[in-house]
């Protein structure tokens, strides 16, 4: 890196950060240094917690109320941050530094028209203000840069009617409006689907090209890391483990924790695949149909998604089943209308046989039984009111279970799904992520179901997380006997957990078969394109390279 | 627990709290501190605070303005909060039903509603009133049904909102009855705001009440802060009293309620009071 040599875009220096008392440690950061040359990119690697958005709040001096920057400095172009105020501060932030941020939906104004905002970021930050029609001229030019379709429309939408990749993509041109020497970015592809997040992270690798800009990502994936990085931090409880640039990291890790994390990613190895077409068909699914109405305005006639498209699977005995897709293809879709959650318009689900659409009332709750489902977000699925070993006995007590047994029971799944047997008696915010997860699997094998949906139930968790919870998972499969619907949109979870892969797009399957096969020889483009998305691909690679043009 | 320290540590909900335990005290002990009936003529006619052993003062027949106002506290308080409590009652059971069944049934009941909320409350009030002959029932009734509208609007929203959170569709996939889902998840987790709204509706029940006796249409065999208001409107000139110490009274209660509201609110939706700290 010669880059190295001139002032650095960013020099982070013995940063320390405190957090209010009473917090669950005295500094979010404690002593962190690193540097950012020209067109370099770092990567600020750890799991939730470590402190790494911290940091990137800091260096826009963005910090949240009683958290202080404590002992340091935070350098843009040789200026302190930390030190900086008001009219000085606003000049930087948009200016020499810019920032995007996870969820772009809501770092945009839902009520301004997506050009007017980047308009406002050039307005800010030029003396003497461009004449309109030079700065419409900019606008539309961003939106060329960032790769956005028909920029004139699109400078006219609102951030709603965009996908959620538009909506990043309109973040970054905001953030590249006034020629940025450095771009923070905290976790930006984090909610977005793999291919889109492939697409994200070129653009941005293409404009540091472009502007020899300095970029500071955060992420908690090292598939990312190896697909984007320079140079590496790495981060736990808010120390730097190690540092370095990303071969050496990639390739000699040094901490242990490092090691761990990498050897968390999901490798897209295919592990355990069997083949259980034979096994009797336990879950049959008919020519599914669901098209979603999406009224847009009085006058306007409604917007019609189509989720599935005579969608037909069967799933056997013990058998693991991935459905993977991008978002919007319906994967999620499908498992809602299986659990009866969301109503098709037309087709069967037919479990053991019996199709649960014809069933009503008390029918269809006893045969739900045998049907159980884990959400994505463990935040959202557990009641915040209702004591954890309630929440895992309400069910088996709903169909006659004695409360003291039931109660019993949840105590004996909760140890095996790896938490104490005190467990029971906590309420939900007790725990973290990965626990609240375990929680939710405890509580949908708790009536013993025959088929598990798991609907993207380790997307939100930190990679090492996913690696447990993804093995437990497995483990539970085979004691058992399920048989499990997976949804992701992660293929390398797909190709270490499921027996046969089925992708969806656009409410259709398009290419179905063993996982093995699949992933050797994708026949539909589809499907490559998915595998091509893949983070992290350059360093990890996987079993089957041919047939995929990089 | 957690939610009773935070609010022991809210200086204006305590406050108010304070000041509703004071009202609470001179309601509960009026029988005994002034025997008599507050309807007795103990005194002469006008009399200023502090003559005659009456410190409030006497009103125009020479009742006792204390008496009045300690007799009217129970009155008050009672109307308040029994009304209150027919509003929730009613806005809960119209807003769940709505909000957890939606479509048809969401319609018809959010147009009875809006029928509800275009009338003037204390229009809609006297009228009930002067066609149900004013008793305490009916006066608690009535201002029950003027009351309910906007508890009804805020469970409708909350239960729109809670019943597509994943927890009760997981409750709902593990064969728990749509009772069971609408007792035991969705209303506990629903409750904080209404208790808020409902605390909030104690006060305006108070002032409609004081408004209706103030217009004369309160229970005429009780003594309200309304009432008092009302007779003693012709003499503020010269005896002033008469009528501001039921005033304060009402402004005192009014105000400890809306601070105890609030105070309540901060403490239950800690994303509201973590913006003021």
């Amino acid at each position: 890196m010669s880059a190295a040599m001139e002032t650095p875009v960013l020099s982070v220096e013995g940063l320390s950060i405190a957090l209010p008392k009473g917090g669950d440690r005295p500094y979010a950061v404690e002593d962190v240094s690193f540097a950012i040359g020209r067109n370099q990119v770092v990567c600020l690697v750890g799991e939730s917690g470590s402190g790494k958005s911290m940091i990137a709040h800091a260096i826009l001096s963005l910090l949240p109320k009683g958290v202080t920057v404590q002992a340091g400095a935070a350098r843009v172009g040789g200026q302190d941050v930390t030190r900086l105020t008001g009219r000085e501060l606003r000049r930087l932030r948009g200016g020499d530094a810019a920032m995007i941020f996870q969820e772009p939906l809501s770092s945009l104004n839902p009520l301004k028209r997506v050009g007017r905002q980047i308009e406002e970021t050039i307005l800010v930050h030029q003396n003497p203000a461009p004449s309109a029609a030079e700065v419409a001229a900019r606008v539309q030019e961003l939106l060329i840069q960032v790769g956005l379709p028909n920029p004139p429309v699109l400078a006219n939408s609102y951030p709603f009617e965009l996908s959620g990749g538009q909506r990043q993509r309109v973040m970054i041109a905001m953030a590249m409006a006034n020629r940025p020497a450095l771009l923070v970015a905290d976790e930006p592809t984090t909610a977005l689907d793999v291919t889109t997040q492939r697409q994200i992270l070129h653009l941005i690798d293409d404009l540091r090209r472009d502007r020899g800009m300095g970029v500071l990502m955060i992420t908690h994936d090292f598939g990312v890391v190896a697909d984007i990085a320079d140079h590496v931090v790495v981060m736990q409880h808010g120390r730097v483990v190690e540092q370095g640039p990303v071969e050496d990291i990639l390739r000699n890790p040094q901490a242990d924790y490092t090691r761990q994390l990498i050897d968390a990613v999901p490798q897209a190895n295919v592990a355990g695949a069997q083949d259980r077409r034979q096994a009797p068909p336990q879950l049959v699914v008919e020519g599914l149909r669901k098209t979603f109405l999406v009224k847009r305005g009085w006058l306007q006639p409604p917007r019609r998604v189509v989720a599935a498209d005579g969608v037909s699977l069967t799933l056997h005995e013990g058998e693991t089943l991935a459905v993977v897709g991008e978002s919007g293809s319906g994967k999620s879709t499908l498992g809602r209308m299986i659990m009866r959650l969301t109503e098709p318009d037309d087709g069967a689900i037919r479990l053991n046989g019996q199709d649960l659409r014809q069933l009503k009332g008390e029918a269809l709750r006893q045969a739900r039984r045998g049907l159980q489902i884990i959400f994505q977000d463990p935040f959202a699925s557990l009641d915040p009111r209702q004591k954890v070993g309630d929440a895992i006995a309400r069910g088996p007590m709903a169909y006659g279970t004695p409360r003291a047994q039931a109660m019993d029971q949840a105590r004996a799944l909760l140890a095996r799904v790896g938490l104490t047997k005190t467990a029971a008696d906590r309420y939900p915010h007790e725990f973290s992520g990965g626990q609240r997860q375990r929680i939710c699997i405890a509580r949908a094998l708790a009536l013993s179901p025959k088929v598990l949906i798991a609907d993207e139930a380790v997307s939100a968790l930190d990679v090492s997380i996913q690696a447990q919870v993804l093995e437990l998972l497995a483990e539970l499969r085979r004691e058992m006997q399920l048989a499990m619907i997976f949804i992701t949109h992660d293929l390398r979870i797909a190709a270490e957990i499921a027996d046969r892969v089925i992708v969806m797009q656009k409410g259709r399957i398009v290419e179905e078969g063993p996982t093995r096969a699949l992933f050797e020889n994708p026949r539909e483009a589809y499907t490559r394109e998915l595998l091509n998305a893949i983070p992290g691909r350059r360093f990890f690679g996987f079993a089957a390279d041919q047939g995929v043009a990089l | 627990m957690d939610a009773v320290r935070a609010f022991m540590r809210h200086p204006s909900g305590m406050a108010g709290l304070l000041m509703l335990i004071a009202v609470l005290i001179v309601a509960i002990s009026a029988p005994f501190v002034f025997p008599e009936s507050p309807w007795e003529m103990i005194g002469a006619p006008f009399t200023p605070p502090g003559e005659d052993g009456m410190w409030l003062g006497g009103d125009t027949l020479g009742r006792d303005v204390a008496a009045g106002i300690a007799h009217g506290a129970r009155v008050s308080l009672m109307i308040g909060i029994a009304s209150a409590l027919a509003a929730v009652v009613i806005g809960v059971l119209v807003g769940a039903v709505s909000g957890y069944f939606g479509g048809k049934t969401d319609m018809v009941l959010m147009r009875l509603t809006e029928l509800f909320q275009t009338v003037p409350a204390f229009i809609l009030a006297i009228l009930l009133v002067a066609i149900f002959n004013p008793s305490l029932t009916t006066i608690i009734l009535t201002i029950g049904a003027v009351s309910w509208p906007q508890v009804a609007r805020l469970t409708r929203a909350e239960f729109l909102r809670l019943r597509s959170r994943e927890f009760v569709e997981a409750s709902l996939c593990q064969g728990e009855s749509t009772a069971r889902i609408v007792l035991g998840h969705i209303l506990p987790n629903a409750m904080s705001p209404i208790l808020v709204v409902g605390s909030l509706t104690v006060a305006t029940a108070i002032l409609l009440e004081s408004a209706l006796s103030f217009m004369g249409l309160g229970d005429p065999n009780l003594m309200s802060w309304g009432f008092m208001i009302g007779a003693g409107r012709t003499v503020i000139r010269t005896a002033w009293w008469v009528s501001v110490f039921p005033g304060v009274a009402i402004l005192i209660t009014v105000l400890a309620i809306n601070l105890f509201g609030e105070g309540l609110s901060d403490t239950l939706n800690p994303r509201v009071s973590r913006r003021r700290a």
